[in-house]
């Protein structure tokens, strides 16, 4: 997979990417069954994705749910309506900012780990090393890579949201006085399963998942064998990855909603 | 240019291989015979192709003409299912080793029997152990590839390279780096592959002291051809202007020690052609 091209403008080249991008997709997509045979490998990397993840993202859902409940309260306090504050806390974050978030940071934290780890095992001639002992690479290291992540955004993500709504609910209730019962009777007969758990959490963070997994392992495949090399990789592993759950964002939405 | 071999005693014949890489002519029309179950060593100036054509060997590249026939089967008309199954039968030796970051000394030796048999893990175990008792690194197994040093490395690489038994075995400059001790075990180690299992090797390197301990033919490429080939112990004798500056370490002569530039005195700021 050569990700070279000769052109020098700008938006020719990212076309470019973003073809080379497409057509190992269907690389990867078509040794997904030769990876089944390497079962442990994709476990391995679900751990390290997904389990490794933890941390931050809980940290940072646990956050962003108690800012959120922060500033609504005091907003909905001048309409008397302080009560829908944890109901709109949890449309928030299952619609927008659960899997928006979620996939900005694994892409920071996984993403680049990913990136870099494939960039340096071609600089070290691991990957060709595997060629030779006729293992697969595309099976071997691409494939559990991509399968991880597809697996490990929607569980991360629902793991933001439970953090979020627990954030919002020691916010609201534990701090600023909102009834507990009225916090949570509005929030269930609110928020609706399909268009909000289902459309949001999950069709949202399957589809990040894919892209940034995509764009991490792609851009790692792809590194030029040098320090330099992986550097820049890693670093359009993070700006590849923002722009492109954004702009999926948007798409998904109309789409969906 | 073939060497003294009939059709079945050859296990690799390159024929006509001609590459072209960013306008340079790596090879031009080359032909070469591998004899089955000896040593053969490549050598030539630095840059003339010698890694790349391990690489046609193998398969990770193509030529623009010609063929390699590895064992009857033409290596760049296989599919991706027949070349690996053909590499199967094929040990690499890197330059840098290429050890697997993430594993141990003995699972980096495991890793080619746990991809491709289901043997019981007794049966592994014993195999690995043989193969790093082989190049003394046994009581190493433990240890993680960044805890080695560069020959250690290399010969976790060899033990990993030899555990299926193969039929051929490609050395790319395996005596870089290597302590006195080392060089002399692994130079030991080609020899008894090569004696008592019969296998095939290929050794790109530059030290011709040890190329004559080991190897049984040397090939002298140079300017995408085989320029000089023969006996290592007499091939420096054969007074062909290539072996002479090559085995002679001579600046002057058919290969040009300076890349092409243009005027050493205009460069440096001087009237074009001015001399000291």
């Amino acid at each position: 997979m050569n990700a070279r091209i000769g052109n020098d403008n700008v938006v020719t080249q990212a076309l470019g990417q973003i073809g080379n991008c497409g057509l190992f997709l269907l690389q990867v997509l078509a040794a997904i069954p030769r990876s089944l045979r390497h079962g442990r490998e994709t476990v391995r990397q679900l751990w390290f994705t997904g389990a490794m993840s933890l941390t931050i993202i809980m940290t940072c859902g646990l956050f962003v749910g108690m800012v959120l409940e922060l500033q609504l309260y005091h907003v909905l306090s001048m309409f008397g309506s302080t009560s829908m504050s944890g109901t709109v806390v949890a449309i928030a974050t299952y619609r927008e900012l659960g899997p928006v978030v979620t996939a900005l940071l694994f892409a920071g934290r996984a993403g680049t780990a990913i990136t870099a780890e494939i960039g340096l095992m071609r600089a070290t001639d691991q990957i060709a090393a595997m060629e030779l002992m006729a293992v697969d690479p595309l099976a071997y290291v691409a494939a559990p890579r991509f399968l991880a992540g597809l697996v490990a955004m929607p569980l991360l993500c629902c793991v933001f949201c439970a953090l979020a709504v627990f954030g919002g609910h020691l916010v609201g209730v534990s701090w600023l006085g909102i009834d507990n019962g009225t916090f949570w009777s509005n929030m269930t007969a609110t928020v609706d399963v399909w268009q909000d758990i289902v459309s949001g959490v999950i069709w949202k963070s399957l589809a990040f998942g894919a892209v940034v997994s995509l764009i991490a392992v792609f851009q790692g495949y792809t590194a030029p064998p040098t320090s330099e090399g992986v550097a820049y990789a890693t670093t359009r592993t993070v700006v590849a990855s923002s722009i492109a759950i954004l702009a999926l964002d948007f798409v998904l939405t109309a789409f969906l909603m | 240019m073939n060497a003294a071999a009939s059709p079945d005693d050859t296990l690799i014949r390159i024929r006509g291989l001609t590459t072209v890489l960013n306008g340079k002519k790596v090879f031009d029309a080359l032909d070469m015979d591998i004899p089955r179950g000896k040593v053969t060593a490549i050598m030539g100036p630095s840059g003339t192709g010698k890694t790349t054509l391990l690489k046609h060997i193998t398969g990770q590249m193509r030529g623009d003409a010609g063929q390699i026939l590895v064992d009857g089967r033409n290596v760049p008309e296989l599919n991706r299912e027949a070349l690996y199954a053909l590499r199967e039968k094929i040990g690499y030796l890197f330059q840098n080793s290429a050890l697997l970051t993430d594993f141990d000394v003995f699972e980096n030796v495991a890793f080619p029997l746990r991809q491709h048999t289901k043997l019981p893990e007794v049966l592994i175990r014993n195999l690995v152990l043989t193969k790093l008792q082989a190049v003394g690194l046994r009581g190493a197994a433990q240890l993680m590839p960044s805890e080695l040093s560069g020959g250690m490395a290399r010969r976790v690489a060899l033990a990993r390279a030899i555990v299926f038994d193969p039929m051929l075995i490609l050395y790319d400059e395996p005596f870089v780096g290597l302590d006195p001790i080392a060089l002399n075990q692994v130079l030991k180690l080609i020899r008894t592959l090569n004696e008592t299992l019969g296998i095939t090797s290929v050794l790109v390197a530059h030290e011709l002291e040890a190329i004559k301990q080991v190897a049984d033919h040397i090939y002298l490429i140079a300017n995408g051809k085989v320029v000089a080939q023969g006996d290592p112990r007499t091939i420096a004798d054969d007074g062909s202007p290539w072996t002479r500056q090559f085995f002679g370490g001579e600046a002057d002569g058919p290969v040009p020690f300076q890349y092409p530039a243009g005027d050493y005195a205009e460069a440096l700021g001087f009237p074009r052609g001015t001399t000291a």
